[in-house]
């Protein structure tokens, strides 16, 4: 398989996205890894095939006589120039773009610590935080453990932690009770996206120096 | 009478003409992609209007099937509409090597009707339609229409032999439109069980593989 991500949204998130149900802080998160999976991809049209067919069995309920007619009307009313769909370019999901484009709350970085960096976006829900971290190449952050869900997606470069590492789009999601200690590759800045939850707990004697990472905005 | 229209040269696409490449076998497979794909080149308004025929009413069902957060009586007829004129001018776009049109048509209209009862439910300024999480690369390895459709027809032929409660299942979650959560509640059982009896559903039906068997 050319595709490389090894970390993948588990089969129920990927159901749930295909059905429209998943929330829409996980829905970011999964269609960025979607960006970089050609196998979750795959797995997605069977899905969707799933819902046309369902679809397909709905009942149908008569429509009015003229509605074909209105929205012909519409059409002929409205724009006449068909932009195909603008393709997605460069490395970044098209969602991702499209937040970094309307919604940063702020559009310099933030220096949460030493090796750090966060960008928040306003999503317009209140579940979750979503925003972009930056670690810098060999960056180690403290060790924390989680309250909330954290959803993850390298963007860009890669980061480790105790049990692996993990490379561009890859998906991670930690639960209430993970624990862990990321750390930036040497060779480069590491770029995530991440939604959060819970504000994060600091384990280590030092954790008072990530203060920053315990206020959780969503927006 | 909607007669179809001679369409603009300007909007001639520089990709080959995907009707003619269609071997005669592909050409029966499926015309619901067909009239699609002619919409797409040729404005086809005799085309729309049979695709309209065809997905309208469903559409309305769909609609009417999801009793969500936000859902209002009108939603049917809107629903129709923002779905029709979508298709219209998305048509030019449509893939027909990456989905069929009934999967496509399936994908822009639980777009529309998510953001739709999402604009109802929710005051908030929300940055991402739905359809903003749509937007894969092309794959390197097109499916054939035919390939497609023997899919999709052998998805229906096992759709119709689930277990009824796996059936029951998976039409709550595509149908309905109920998250994981709200499918729980409603049934009165665990989640567990709901995220377990949605993938038995799949996996029987084989568009999932199970993660022992993964392994």
């Amino acid at each position: 398989m050319t595709n490389k991500t090894t970390h993948h949204p588990d089969q129920n998130m990927l159901i749930e996205f295909s059905a429209g149900t998943l929330e829409t802080a996980a829905s970011i998160c999964v269609s960025a890894h979607l960006h970089f999976c050609a196998s979750c991809r795959a797995q997605l049209l069977r899905l969707d095939q799933v819902g046309s067919q369902i679809m397909s069995q709905a009942e149908p309920v008569e429509v009015a006589k003229d509605a074909l007619f209105q929205v012909m009307e519409k059409i002929d009313s409205g724009d006449k120039a068909t932009p195909i769909e603008t393709k997605v370019d460069g490395d970044m999901p098209f969602s991702v773009n499209k937040l970094i484009g309307t919604s940063l709350i702020d559009k310099n970085w933030k220096r949460l610590s030493s090796s750090v960096d966060v960008a928040r976006f306003k999503t317009g829900q209140d579940n979750f935080e979503v925003a972009l971290h930056k670690i810098c190449a060999g960056g180690k952050t403290p060790k924390h453990g989680h309250e909330g869900l954290e959803y993850t997606v390298v963007l860009k470069g890669s980061f480790s932690d105790e049990n692996a590492v993990y490379r561009e789009g890859d998906f991670l999601l930690r639960q209430p009770g993970d624990v862990h200690q990321p750390m930036g590759a040497q060779n480069g800045e590491c770029i995530c996206l991440s939604a959060l939850s819970a504000p994060i707990v600091p384990t280590s004697p030092l954790g008072f120096l990530m203060k920053p990472w315990l206020r959780i905005n969503p927006m | 009478m909607i007669t179809s229209k001679i369409r603009n040269p300007s909007q001639t696409r520089p990709t080959e003409d995907r009707v003619t490449t269609l071997n005669n076998s592909e050409k029966r497979s499926d015309q619901w992609s067909q009239l699609l794909i002619s919409v797409g080149e040729n404005r086809d308004r005799k085309a729309f209007a049979q695709l309209f025929e065809h997905f309208g009413p469903l559409l309305k069902g769909f609609a009417h099937a999801s009793r969500n957060e936000g859902w209002f009586p009108g939603l049917g007829d809107d629903l129709v509409q923002e779905v029709m004129i979508k298709v219209w001018n998305k048509a030019a776009g449509y893939n027909a090597e990456k989905a069929s049109a009934t999967t496509w048509i399936y994908t822009v209209a639980r777009n529309c009707r998510i953001d739709m009862l999402r604009r109802k439910s929710n005051t908030q300024h929300l940055p991402l339609e739905n359809e903003d999480f749509w937007h894969e690369p092309d794959e390197a390895t097109p499916i054939s229409l035919l390939q497609q459709k023997r899919s999709e027809d052998r998805v229906q032929d096992s759709l119709a032999q689930l277990p009824k409660e796996q059936d029951q299942i998976l039409r709550k979650v595509y149908l309905e439109g109920k998250s994981h959560a709200e499918a729980s509640a409603e049934l009165g059982l665990p989640l567990g069980t709901v995220k377990s009896r949605v993938r038995l559903a799949l996996q029987k039906m084989q568009i999932i593989v199970s993660k022992e068997a993964q392994e």
